[in-house]
């Protein structure tokens, strides 16, 4: 498979959370591939990798499929859409930003700015109730194509930046998708240790939401969460972010399961795969932290690829860390 | 119409840097009049008309668009820049620009919201605190790719917005160069100078040259100009709005209009005016150039002006388009 393209592919689908269908359809396409039995449960995409056999635990590989967006709330007499947010979003940087309303069709908008004539000075910080999206439409237009409830999400299309990085948006937590399916292309035809399901869970950016349901049907004994966490960047702090180009990012986090953190590094350094070490001091606001506590609870960890401007249409990833973190994934997965 | 303002709008060119935009241009123009760049850039077209006024028109518009330019490359290879132009810090983080001569892919990044305090959330970040990333893992790798000095520029599309909005960067003011280019290529009344600016951007510097050299006794000045018909904004505030046909305006911040043109306007077609006095442009040097010139100004109302996705009305530039051909019949006869 090339990684790549299907990074790209899976964040230039649209799927703000609770309206996933978009990128779950692509998604579940692209996992039959692997997981002929895959389907749609409950929202989450759902597929068993390889021959689960009697007496082997239980191993969940959870990506998140739902991506940071908008919801329509009003479409206002003047031709506006108002809008609540989904997830959590910079409000510092909506002005002007182009989106897309997923209506009965996509259509395109700006979300409008106030000029600086009216602001004497620097525009303050828009509240998301001081958002409107101007899309050159008149209210009887819109509402042709537009329901209350359709979601948007920003018009983010995905670029090369230098050397192996690349730029988009919903790179939160497509590249952990695209990780996953990457994890199965390299275990294709090789012995696990483990019978292992993988769910593209929904919900996530809410409140890991689809999670909770999908750790209660599939009742794993281990769960890896594939998600994204703080790359450094001007701004960040270093001490509390892993680097670019760095590797997975391990967590170790009393939420977490220790045993596991401590088997994934010794995994990690079998096979020479370089890793960060992600200190969280409690609960880790990924997909884990349901996983662990769900029926009888689970062995819970997560492996994270570093991503710079998190939650914006320009996040940035570096593609050699998903080809890291999926080599350490079936390292620790497979037979050994 | 919408064709050659797209092809107008997706050519780069930055104040300082419009030798794409006129090249362009002339491509476009060069089999309608003569025409010579002068020393800053600009270029100025003489269109030959069926009379010889006695009095010398000139209509105008600038081909630099706002942008950034490199500064400074720091030691983790990512690009300090300052704006040219004025532009909103709030419009720029959280996008897409390409860099240099060879275009690299960039974003302009910020911290993580999950890691900003309450009161930095609240606070748009200044232009000083922000950086260029183009995925270089050090300063050596940025500097096989990117010069200081080197011009940066919106990644941006040109999109319809709904049946007769467009949205786009550059907006500003390649439709006033759309209108010229499109006006050239009918044969006017009156022999007509068209000139296209440079830098109008960074404080009405092309205009003031190539009115000197030109020397009118009228100009008409074309330009987008900000309309506030946005939600929650209501009143004299909205400025003017789109879908109301071209923005003639009494005073901005640089000028006082000539009065007898600005009714002549109002006589003509259905126009609309600046309800706040606000904003300026290349009238500003024209009108107090030599002896002075009679000046007017043409603007098409544009939403988002400066932003990578500036919204304009097709309509009021087809509207401004048939305005300006018409005060180009009546003004030379004054």
């Amino acid at each position: 498979m090339d990684l790549k393209n299907t990074i790209i592919r899976l964040a230039e689908a649209a799927g703000a959370s609770g309206s996933e269908d978009d990128a779950a359809e692509l998604a579940l396409i692209m996992l039959r591939e692997y997981c002929p039995d895959a389907a749609v449960s409950g929202g989450n995409v759902i597929g068993s990798f390889g021959a689960h056999r009697e007496g082997r635990p239980k191993l969940v590989l959870d990506a998140h499929i739902d991506q940071v967006g908008f919801a329509v709330t009003a479409i206002t007499d003047e031709g506006f859409i108002k809008v609540g947010n989904i997830g959590g979003l910079d409000r510092r940087l909506l002005p002007a930003q182009p989106v897309v309303i997923h209506g009965k069709n996509d259509i395109k908008g700006v979300i409008c700015s106030v000029p600086p004539h009216l602001t004497s000075g620097s525009a303050p910080v828009p509240e998301i109730s001081d958002i409107a999206i101007d899309t050159g439409m008149s209210k009887n237009e819109l509402e042709q194509t537009v329901s209350l409830g359709d979601s948007i999400t920003f018009d983010a299309a995905c670029r090369d930046l230098l050397g192996s990085r690349i730029t988009g948006g919903a790179l939160d937590d497509r590249c952990g998708v695209a990780c996953l399916l990457y994890t199965l292309e390299l275990l294709k035809g090789q012995e696990t240790a483990y019978n292992v399901t993988v769910i593209f869970s929904v919900q996530e950016e809410v409140g890991e939401r689809g999670a909770k349901t999908g750790a209660f049907t599939i009742d794993p004994d281990i769960a890896l969460a594939v998600d994204v966490s703080f790359a450094y960047a001007v701004g960040e702090d270093e001490s509390k972010c892993g680097y670019l180009g760095g590797g997975p990012m391990i967590g170790v986090s009393p939420s977490l399961s220790r045993e596991i953190s401590d088997s994934l590094m010794a995994a990690a350094e079998a096979a020479d795969i370089p890793y960060q070490t992600e200190v969280m001091c409690g609960l880790t606001s990924t997909n884990a932290d349901r996983y662990a506590v769900s029926r009888g609870g689970a062995k819970a960890c997560t492996v994270s690829i570093p991503l710079r401007n998190m939650h914006t249409p320009v996040e940035v990833i570096d593609l050699t860390d998903v080809e890291l973190t999926a080599k350490l994934l079936a390292e620790f997965i497979k037979e050994g | 119409m919408k064709e050659l303002l797209k092809e107008l709008c997706l050519i780069d060119g930055i104040s300082g840097d419009e030798g794409a935009v006129r090249d362009y241009i002339i491509s476009r123009v060069k089999d309608y009049c003569q025409y010579s760049v002068d020393d800053l850039g600009n270029l100025i077209c003489f269109r030959k008309g069926r009379k010889s006024p006695k009095k010398k028109l000139m209509i105008c518009a600038h081909m630099d668009e706002v942008g950034f330019m490199v500064t400074y490359i720091r030691s983790d290879g990512t690009l300090r820049f300052d704006c040219v132009g004025g532009i909103d810090p709030s419009v720029i983080i959280g996008r897409r620009v390409r860099v240099g001569k060879d275009r690299i892919s960039g974003v302009i990044g910020s911290t993580a919201v999950h890691n900003l305090s309450r009161e930095q959330r609240e606070k748009a970040p200044s232009v000083d605190s922000l950086y260029i990333d183009i995925g270089a893992a050090s300063k050596e790798e940025a500097e096989k790719h990117v010069f200081l000095g080197d011009c940066v520029y919106y990644d941006s599309e040109f999109t319809d917005l709904g049946e007769h909005c467009v949205k786009s960067k550059a907006i500003d003011d390649r439709a006033g160069c759309a209108i010229m280019i499109k006006l050239m290529q009918e044969k006017p009344d009156y022999d007509t100078y068209f000139v296209f600016n440079v830098q109008e951007e960074i404080g009405l510097r092309g205009s003031a040259v190539s009115s000197f050299s030109v020397a009118p006794d009228f100009a008409i000045v074309l330009e987008a100009t900000t309309a506030a018909d946005i939600d929650g904004v209501k009143g004299e505030k909205r400025v003017c709005e789109l879908g109301r046909g071209p923005v003639v305006s009494f005073m901005d911040r640089r000028t006082i209009y000539d009065k007898e043109l600005y009714r002549l306007a109002f006589d003509l077609a259905t126009c609309q005016t600046k309800t706040m006095i606000a904003g300026g442009n290349d009238a500003g040097a024209i009108h107090i150039s030599g002896k002075g010139v009679r000046t007017i100004s043409v603007s098409v109302p544009c939403r988002y002006l400066h932003s990578p996705s500036s919204v304009i009305d097709m309509s009021d530039l087809i509207s401004s388009f048939k305005l300006v051909k018409n005060l180009s019949k009546r003004i030379p006869l004054l």
